[in-house]
């Protein structure tokens, strides 16, 4: 790791204003993901700010009945808490399929938001990687891209967000509320959150500088009946998604009254399904209908010369999904 | 190189080019800059600049660094408490709780198996929870308290979760334990607890102290890898240690007629 | 003489396990030297090519570096004579010798600084400019020039292969790959080298003590009395351990260079390319049968990779010419050198992936004849090994079938494909024949004893190590037999190369050796306890009452056990079979193992307990290599693009299931007079055979390309002929 100074902020405005101050600041909380990364040598920080023991540890109910997830709350107390695994249970199952037990005790809510691709373009620093350092090019796209994405990439970059949280959260929609420099509050919808590559694969989110996440606010409860969390990976734990599916039906006698649906591992960002969310309201709860719904969701997947069974996948897991989802509880 | 009290208290632009490069060369910028020139005394800023080229060539061998170059070395204080006991240490604020344990104070018990929270080796007991010591700082554990394996036995006395690893040969090399059984003692509190994992049943069905199926003990005890092998028997030893019953063994003998039999069938 | 056998095949609890559950067990890296510095190995970035400049001035002004060392002023060492270096647990490991770059990943300089931070870091700074090569780390297009023959391998040749396969009535003629693996055991590997004077101690995981004083005073070009090496514990090995490695001798030079103690730990990330791999492996596969399902032809044709400077295969094919009775067969190895890391023994070298393709295609050719698999390899059976005429030992390979069948339901098992099913799982069941060597090398051991009144206490020492195996227990319990005193009464000391010398851990010969070195050793002690007693020595009299009449409160003797003139006359193997049930899920692919049985004929079982631990490990790596490991190749730059165990999957939890295991009664007492022979790597022999066997038997997809992921379940297609039995 390179040298760094240390900080242990009292407060999220101390947080900000020495992030404010730094020259390469980063915040700290987990560490599960930057500390890995700066062994790397790919995060580079000159100030290390711990944001990790802020007071930002509550679940509260918000104004919408959803409940608000404080920043600083570790994965495992949220996934736990008895209100989320009421209302949001689709939530706490998705939360539950990531890394492990030491890593949820330890990850962040407000961390897991930011939690880097795994690609090992971007890990391996002898590597081209746009997203590591701008203009040096993207390994993977003629390289080997099999773990790679299908949606929403560009030129610059074929990275996948490795998030599974942040797939629940794109089904069963949020908004992510950040303290400006200015002290001010603003309010991202979750889908805002992340962004496509473009031309600047570095920025793998819309924070600005120094903006520092304080909670992440749940819409009102959903799928509490009938959700699942479909996670296809090549060992059946402690192991990063090649292909998941965060799927919360709302089923009225048969009939499909709402639908959250989200893929994760195949775009730069939480890949949420809106077109097939719409598909399903209405119908009803079949095998049939759910393949139409995939094959909607998959229509527009531009495989890369590797990862061609990422479509087929795709579509098998997302019938899965709302076929399990519709079993459970039925 | 002589009298640098010049520098103590100059703001940024006040600074010269070749100043700037030799701070700019140490990764000082900045806040973290005024800060450190605020924090030094002329005479180890002195000594700090004279040796930039080669910071400890100047420090003769053996003797207590002034605190001030300390801090140039990325020096924190850390107050820890580990299994009940408290420790002071100067660190570079780079340390690893993994590494502080085991370059700085001989607790080697908690291994270093990837170093990038990929294996489990390193899991020690935060605050009552299983966590990397890898992936950790040091300085992140100000005031928190820190239970390693060499703290779960009393004196001679092994934890009921030692006894089962014995019991049921749960390693091999020897290497995962220390790591495996920490996650075992923290897995039977969660499991007091309540808290589910990926392969629970019914989320939405909130209940305590939870009698753990295989699968459930295979799930949550997936965080720690044992490249012998030895994962069916750690799963016997947290049975045992969770509900007290004898969990047999796996091994059998074929008797001499059996082989017999087969040899001529 | 009778052999005791009182706490010998008792499932005592590991001797030395106390220490590993409490943390207290040594490992290399652990040990506290005063003054110690660290040291951090760096590695090329590219495949092929030469350094033309080296930059390490802004590494040489970071705070704490004491010393960047790259080959412009490096200590020369020993460097071999030939292109190729011919890897064994003895070779030399020169390093930053030479500019030249042979692969990504090569060492090409270490830092050392005062602290382990300030060395990853210093590490990071020292730049070096290349002039680039094209590499090449594709061999399977390589022309028949290129290809060649292994020193040490043998190729093996009788009947008429095209005969016996233009003759069969049934034919398989299918090729297998098995991808790049590694080792990676949960120790990293890792070293303290420390001089005084001309004299060097190190402390290091080592499988083999003094193969490795050897390699390291032959690459210092020191004489092997002057390197002491130190391992009480080691982290697994599985092959990675067996020699000391490049990395050894950067710990030492660094030590030479700085005049400090140093420590030096390979970072996981290196362990993919400075420590050895199993190399991919391409088998053609091709058998016939006759109707009535005897074997007429087996043909088995390895090529695989090595690296441009060193040189090493496993040997795959070495079973397929002992396993089944075969009137014609032809059996080859062969290799192309390439940009890529030396390959080195890893688990069952060549047994486990050979294993994997043998038994396949064994059960390609039954399925083809509509044949139980079990029946058909039972009616292949020999007890003749044809390949070096010579009569086994002991061969119970049948038995092994039989009664694992029994045992685990095998007549249950549908012979169609795809036809049992449990909610959204396809089930299948398969069956694999496992063969192990079981050698026995050389090996001593020092006993010393103490009495106390009528209490004796023995202590063991032998420089064999314990790498997991269980060598501290069996040989506490092989000496309490031996010595008749009981088994608390034994101390063990290992890991020292300034104890007897052992055979070392590897190649399923510790366990024999190491006991029956131990046995030697006990024997000598009461002989020669015997001469000193003189006329007071009776018959039956204990070694107290011995040491009583000679008046003697301490006593040691050395032994030694090698292999016999008759044990050279016999062909000696450790046999085994694998059942396995396996779950695929018909949407996503993802396999789970539900159970396995393994029975095993091995020879006496010093000690169930470690020996069901043994066999259960090299299933669960067996289960890795079939469903998740593998390390592939960046096809642009020729790195491992998995580079990390986050990308490079071995088994978890999770993934493992019922495991239960059947040990045979055998007596063999040709192998050696204790009967003890090798079950650690039999135990991953045939795994992933019998797992692919039974994912074709749930999903009716012959997965010949390990490993067996989800993707490529998803993307393979049902196998044309499968309507066969319709």
């Amino acid at each position: 790791m390179r040298p760094y100074e240390y900080i242990r902020a009292k407060s999220s405005s101390e947080a900000i204003s020495a992030a404010t101050a730094a020259r390469k600041p980063h915040y700290l909380g987990g560490g599960t993901n930057l500390i890995d990364l700066m062994k790397e040598d790919v995060e580079r920080p000159d100030t290390l700010i711990e944001v990790s023991r802020l007071p930002m540890k509550e679940v509260t109910r918000n104004a919408t009945g959803g409940l608000t997830l404080g920043a600083t709350l570790s994965n495992t107390d949220t996934a736990n808490h008895p209100d989320v695994r009421k209302d949001y249970p689709l939530l706490t199952m998705t939360m539950l399929s990531a890394a492990t037990e030491q890593i949820r005790n330890m990850a962040t809510n407000g961390g897991n938001l930011l939690q880097r691709t795994r690609c090992p373009y971007f890990y391996e620093t002898s590597m081209p990687c746009n997203k590591r350092e701008p203009g040096s090019g993207c390994g993977a796209k003629e390289g080997m891209n099999a773990l790679h994405a299908i949606f929403g990439y560009s030129d610059a970059c074929v990275a996948v967000n490795p998030s599974d949280m942040c797939v629940a959260l794109a089904a069963l929609g949020a908004t992510v509320v950040v303290m400006t420099p200015g002290g001010d509050s603003r309010r991202i919808p979750f889908t805002d959150f992340h962004r496509l590559p473009g031309d600047e694969p570095q920025r793998d989110t819309t924070l600005e500088p120094g903006e520092l996440i304080t909670a992440i606010e749940l819409d009102a409860p959903r799928f509490a009946d009938h959700y699942y969390y479909l996670k296809i990976r090549e060992r059946s734990s402690y192991a990063f998604a090649l292909i998941s599916v965060a799927a919360g039906l709302d089923i009225r006698n048969g009939t499909i009254a709402a639908a959250g649906l989200a893929m994760g591992a195949v775009a730069h960002k939480p890949w949420k399904l809106t077109e097939a969310e719409d598909f399903l309201v209405g119908k009803a709860a079949t095998q049939t209908v759910f393949e139409e719904a995939a094959d909607l969701a998959l229509r527009d997947a531009r495989p890369l010369e590797e990862n061609e069974y990422k479509v087929e996948m795709g579509k098998k897991a997302i019938v899965r999904a709302l076929l399990q989802a519709t079993e459970r509880n039925a | 190189m002589k009298d640098l009290d010049q520098w103590v208290g100059k703001t940024e632009d006040q600074l010269n080019e070749d100043e700037r490069k030799i701070f700019n060369d140490l990764g000082l910028h900045g806040e973290s800059r005024r800060k450190f020139i605020g924090k030094l005394s002329a005479a180890s800023l002195s000594i700090w600049i004279a040796s930039n080229t080669g910071l400890n060539a100047l420090i003769p061998k053996g003797e207590e660094m002034p605190e001030q170059l300390k801090a140039l070395l990325n020096e924190l204080k850390v107050e820890l408490s580990i299994n009940d006991k408290p420790y002071t240490l100067h660190l570079d604020s780079r340390t690893t709780l993994l590494d502080a344990l085991r370059e700085k104070l001989g607790l080697t018990g908690s291994k270093k198996g990837c170093g990038h929270g990929q294996c489990g080796a390193c899991t020690v007991i935060i605050d009552g929870k299983r966590q990397l010591s890898c992936l950790t700082l040091a300085a992140s554990c100000d005031d928190r308290e820190i239970v390693t394996v060499e703290g779960l036995a009393k004196g001679d006395q092994l934890h009921p979760v030692q006894e089962a690893f014995l019991k049921y040969d749960g390693f091999q090399c020897g290497y995962c334990t220390s790591g495996q059984i920490c996650s075992s003692v923290a897995l039977l509190e969660e499991a007091k607890r309540g808290e589910a994992s990926y392969v629970t049943e019914d989320f939405t069905e909130l209940k305590q102290n939870i009698e753990l199926s295989e699968e459930e003990i295979r799930e949550r005890m997936s965080g720690n890898i044992c490249r012998c092998g030895a994962y069916n028997n750690i799963v016997m030893a947290i049975q045992e240690a969770q509900t007290g019953q004898d969990q047999g063994q796996k091994w059998s003998f074929a008797t001499v007629e059996e082989v017999r039999e087969a040899g001529n069938a | 003489m009778k052999e005791p056998q009182h706490v010998i095949g008792q499932a005592i609890n590991r001797v030395e396990g106390k220490l590993k559950v409490t943390g207290r067990a040594k490992y290399a890296s652990e040990f506290p030297v005063e003054g110690i510095v660290y040291a951090q190995g760096l590695n090329s970035t590219i495949a092929k090519g030469e350094i033309i400049s080296i930059d390490a001035s802004e590494a040489e002004q970071q705070p704490g570096v004491l010393k960047v060392i790259t080959h412009q002023n490096a200590l020369e060492l020993a460097t071999p004579e030939e292109e190729l270096l011919k890897l064994g647990t003895k070779a030399i490991a020169p390093v930053l010798q030479t500019p030249r770059v042979h692969w990504y990943g090569e060492y090409v300089g270490v830092v050392v600084a005062e602290t382990f931070e300030q060395a990853q870091h210093a590490a990071r700074l020292v730049k070096f400019e290349y002039r680039k090569d094209d590499h090449r780390t594709e061999y399977r297009s390589a022309g028949e020039g290129e290809k060649f023959k292994p020193e040490g391998r043998s190729d093996f040749n009788w009947g008429d292969i095209e005969d016996g396969m233009s003759g069969a009535d049934q034919r398989v003629d299918v090729t297998y790959r098995t991808p790049v693996e590694h080792h990676h055991p949960m120790e990293l590997h890792a070293v303290i080298a420390q001089w005084n004077g001309d004299k060097l101690q190190v402390y290091m995981p080592a499988q083999m003590i003094n193969d490795a004083t050897i390699g390291i005073s032959e690459t210092f070009k020191i004489p092997k009395e002057n390197v002491r090496v130190i391992c009480p514990f080691l982290g697994g090995g599985f092959g990675s351990k067996l020699q000391a490695q490049e990395h050894v001798m950067l710990g030492a030079m660094c030590a030479k260079m700085v005049g400090k103690p140093v420590q030096l730990t390979v970072t996981r990330q290196q362990m993919f390319t400075n420590v050895g791999l199993r190399q991919e492996n391409i088998q053609r596969m091709r058998l016939g049968a006759d109707a009535d399902g005897k074997l007429t032809a087996l043909g088995h044709e390895t090529l695989s990779h090595t690296a441009t400077n060193k040189e090493y295969q496993e040997p795959c094919g070495a079973a397929s010419a002992m396993l089944y009775n075969v009137p014609n067969l032809k059996v080859t190895h062969r290799i192309v050198p390439v940009n890529l890391p030396y390959p080195w023994a890893m688990r069952a070298p060549g047994e486990a992936t050979g294993s994997f393709a043998l038994e396949c295609a064994i059960d390609e050719l039954a399925w083809k004849l509509k044949m139980d698999p079990v029946e058909f390899r039972i009616l292949n059976d020999t007890q003749t090994d044809l390949s070096v005429d010579k009569p086994f030992s002991s061969r119970l390979l049948t038995e092994c079938l039989r009664i694992g069948a029994k045992k685990f339901g095998w007549a249950d098992r549908p012979l169609q494909p795809r036809s049992r099913t449990e909610g959204n799982w396809l089930v299948g069941y398969g069956v694999s024949a496992a063969s192990r060597k079981a050698p026995l090398q050389k090996s001593a051991a020092r006993i010393r004893l103490k009495r106390d009144g009528d209490t004796l206490d023995a202590t063991v020492q032998t420089d064999a190590t314990d790498i997991g195996t269980g060598t501290y227990t069996i040989l506490a319990q092989t000496a309490a037999d031996y010595l008749g005193i009981p088994v608390d009464r034994v101390a063990v000391e290992l890991g020292d190369s300034n104890f007897p010398v052992s055979a070392g851990s590897g190649g399923s010969w510790g366990a024999a050796s190491f006991t029956n070195g131990v046995r030697a050793a006990c024997l000598n002690v009461k002989d020669t306890l015997k001469t000193l007693a003189g006329y007071a020595a009776a018959e039956g009299d204990t070694l107290a009452t011995l040491m009583k009449k000679a008046e003697l409160t301490e006593h040691e003797a050395e032994g030694s056990a090698a292999p016999t003139e008759e044990f050279r006359k016999y062909s000696i193997y450790s046999f085994g079979a694998n059942f396995s049930e396996v779950w695929v899920d018909k949407d996503t692919g993802m396999c789970r193992v539900q159970r396995i049985l393994n029975v095993g004929s091995a020879g006496t079982i010093l000690n169930p307990k470690t020996a069901y631990s043994q066999v259960l490990g090299g299933l669960v790596m067996g289960l890795g290599m079939t469903f998740m490991e593998q390390s592939k190749v960046e096809k642009n730059h020729g790195n491992f693009i998995t580079r990390s165990l986050a990308d490079y999957h071995v088994p978890v939890n999770l993934d493992l299931a019922d495991v239960k295991v059947i040990f045979l009664p055998e007596e063999d007492r040709i192998a050696n007079p204790m009967g003890v022979k090798g079950i650690g790597e039999l135990g991953i022999c045939g795994v992933a055979g019998s797992l692919a066997n039974a994912v074709f038997n749930a999903t009716g997809k012959r997965m010949r390309d390990l490993p067996i992921t989800p993707e490529k379940l998803l993307m393979t297609q049902v196998e044309r002929d499968l309507a066969l039995l319709d």
